[in-house]
């Protein structure tokens, strides 16, 4: 359960960490060096090695199989961030499909 | 079908066959890369057996980097060619590798409460990015009007 929650706030911090790169995609700086090298961007791929890390340790208990279900979850995070930071609207149809989404991750969780 | 699918942006004055069998091509390198970047769960199932920072874990850890990195040039080099939201839906592959390789590799259970779980799962995925791709279009669609 403990590494379930680990995986699990490893896929969170991943999706943030996309948010910070298309925010720093989004603004405009002086060269081509400093597109990459500014602390938006580090800190966001200081995240990402970070959570590479967080999936192996969790690994130890979860299940290989479970990964990529556990992985699934950034679409609600990606629909979140898209709404409240990017203001983007949600359709009913995406509402849907995260409702499915969350459903599989549940019953096949609970079927291992 | 495939042609109302696609929408203009797919180069409307291209011979009938030979779109077709390009976005074949590019569709078959995609689940190539997928395939490929299924492995990553390997090498990082591996390390996660192994002491950290032994020369095992490290080694393991720098293949599944290598693989994230192979995986992130494969993918925005698909994404010129092909239209995210139909890279997103086939993505949802990666699930059923998940499997093959936990059972294959791991030993790990098989059970039918998985295979429905990962099929509504997949089901919401290839949704979601129906759902994104008609969003998407509303937008750019709004945008033009403006």
């Amino acid at each position: 359960m403990l590494y379930a929650a680990i995986y699990l706030t490893g896929v969170f911090i991943a999706a943030v960490s996309q948010v910070m790169l298309k925010k720093a995609a989004q603004k405009s700086y002086g060269s081509i060096v400093q597109e990459y090298l500014n602390p938006l961007v580090i800190c966001a791929y200081a995240l990402f090695f970070l959570t590479t890390l967080m999936t192996i340790y969790a690994y130890k208990e979860v299940p290989l199989s479970l990964g990529p279900i556990f992985e699934a979850t950034s679409y609600i995070y990606v629909t979140a961030f898209g709404v409240l930071v990017f203001k983007e609207k949600m359709g009913k149809k995406k509402a849907l499909a995260l409702a499915l989404i969350v459903l599989g991750i549940v019953v096949y969780a609970t079927g291992v | 079908m495939r042609d109302a699918q696609n929408g203009p942006d797919m180069g409307a004055g291209a011979p009938r066959s030979g779109r077709g069998s390009t976005r074949a091509v590019v569709l078959m390198a995609l689940h190539v890369l997928l395939f490929v970047f299924s492995l990553s769960g390997f090498f990082s199932k591996s390390a996660a057996a192994q002491p950290f920072m032994s020369v095992e874990f490290v080694a393991l850890y720098a293949g599944m980097l290598f693989i994230l990195a192979v995986y992130a040039v494969g993918w925005q080099q698909i994404l010129k060619r092909l239209p995210l939201t139909v890279a997103f839906a086939n993505k949802a592959i990666t699930i059923v590798w998940g499997i093959v390789w936990g059972v294959l590799f791991f030993g790990e259970t098989f059970t039918w409460q998985m295979v429905v779980g990962a099929c509504i799962v997949i089901a919401g995925v290839v949704l979601f990015s129906i759902a994104d791709g008609e969003d998407q279009r509303e937008a750019d669609g709004k945008a033009a009007d403006s």
